[in-house]
């Protein structure tokens, strides 16, 4: 059975967020408010922004080589806009006490993981990609 | 915790300039690789031999800017989370923005007029050549400004807020007196 590419990126997307999420909470990075939007944020910035948006619309078409400073770029944008958002408004989610890459203060960690979000698309489309092949084989 | 100080209209005008420039540059990316938008009529015509080899050169050129827009961008993103949050780190990341945003820029500006995609007579009936000129004069202007702007800010002096203060790794101590 094949399965199209659109489709390939929303489930890699899914699959990219539900590991995000588990390693963060293993790990005590930062905790949610409330469940609910943990589910949001990976349904819509994982699979619907990241995933369909960035991965398929940009990444759908062309080889990953010219590609993918452009997947980084708009991934990396909206991640550090939504995380600025989350930061000075929102307040959706909140770090805890544990240092990321050495960084401890708060508004420190939402911009490396802000510029995290840039591998988001990048890792959904070479694993759209690779479950496309892999498909084709089947 | 210390409380973040007052966000001025200024600052808030220009942490959404920063924030719209840095998902215009992004916007900008997906319509060359979606559209034909941002390209001028010249890349059409490749039936004429020399035409098609200044297309040829024009595609060339434009696609090695990606990798050196991403950090404006991401750079340009920054500083607005940074100004927002009344971070000395936005002067930082605002400098390197502007700065690499007036590189790319002249760079631009400097292979359009060499080539002559700026003459006149290619510039008045070119939609795509008009787009590039409008985008290189608001990168001039806003990489300018905010230069301007970021050097004469308070934050330029500032310390970064509360967990920088105290003894740093090397055993110097930070903390106000």
């Amino acid at each position: 059975m094949s399965i199209g590419l659109p489709v390939a990126c929303m489930i890699a997307a899914l699959a990219v967020g539900l590991v995000t999420e588990t390693g963060a909470r293993l790990f005590n990075l930062w905790r949610y408010r409330s469940p609910g939007y943990l589910v949001i944020n990976i349904l819509v910035m994982f699979v619907l922004i990241q995933g369909y948006g960035v991965g398929w619309v940009i990444g759908g078409r062309h080889a990953m080589r010219g590609i993918f400073p452009v997947l980084f770029m708009v991934g990396a944008v909206v991640g550090i806009l939504f995380e600025g958002v989350n930061e000075h408004w929102l307040h959706a989610w909140s770090w805890s006490d544990r240092p990321i890459l050495g960084v401890t203060r708060s508004i420190d960690k939402a911009a490396v993981v802000g510029v995290a979000w840039g591998l988001a698309p990048l890792a959904t489309v070479m694993l759209a990609r690779l479950m496309i092949g892999a498909s084709l084989k089947a | 915790m210390n409380p973040t100080p007052h966000l001025s209209a200024a600052d808030r005008a220009h942490a959404i300039v920063l924030a719209v420039g840095s998902m215009l540059v992004c916007a900008y990316w997906v319509a060359f690789f979606r559209t034909d938008l941002t390209l001028p009529k010249v890349v059409h015509n490749m039936t004429n031999p020399s035409v098609a080899h200044l297309a040829t050169v024009y595609l060339g050129f434009e696609s090695a800017f990606p990798l050196a827009d991403l950090l404006v961008a991401v750079t340009s993103a920054l500083a607005a989370l940074y100004l927002v949050g009344r971070d000395a780190k936005a002067v930082l990341f605002g400098l390197v923005a502007s700065g690499a945003l007036g590189f790319l820029a002249f760079i631009d500006i400097s292979f359009n007029l060499l080539h002559g995609f700026y003459a006149p007579h290619n510039l008045l009936k070119d939609g795509g050549l008009q787009l590039e000129a409008l985008i290189n004069i608001a990168c001039v202007t806003g990489a300018i400004w905010s230069i301007w702007r970021l050097w004469s800010h308070p934050l330029r002096r500032a310390e970064d807020r509360p967990s920088m203060v105290g003894k740093s790794e090397l055993g110097f101590d930070t903390a106000p007196r």
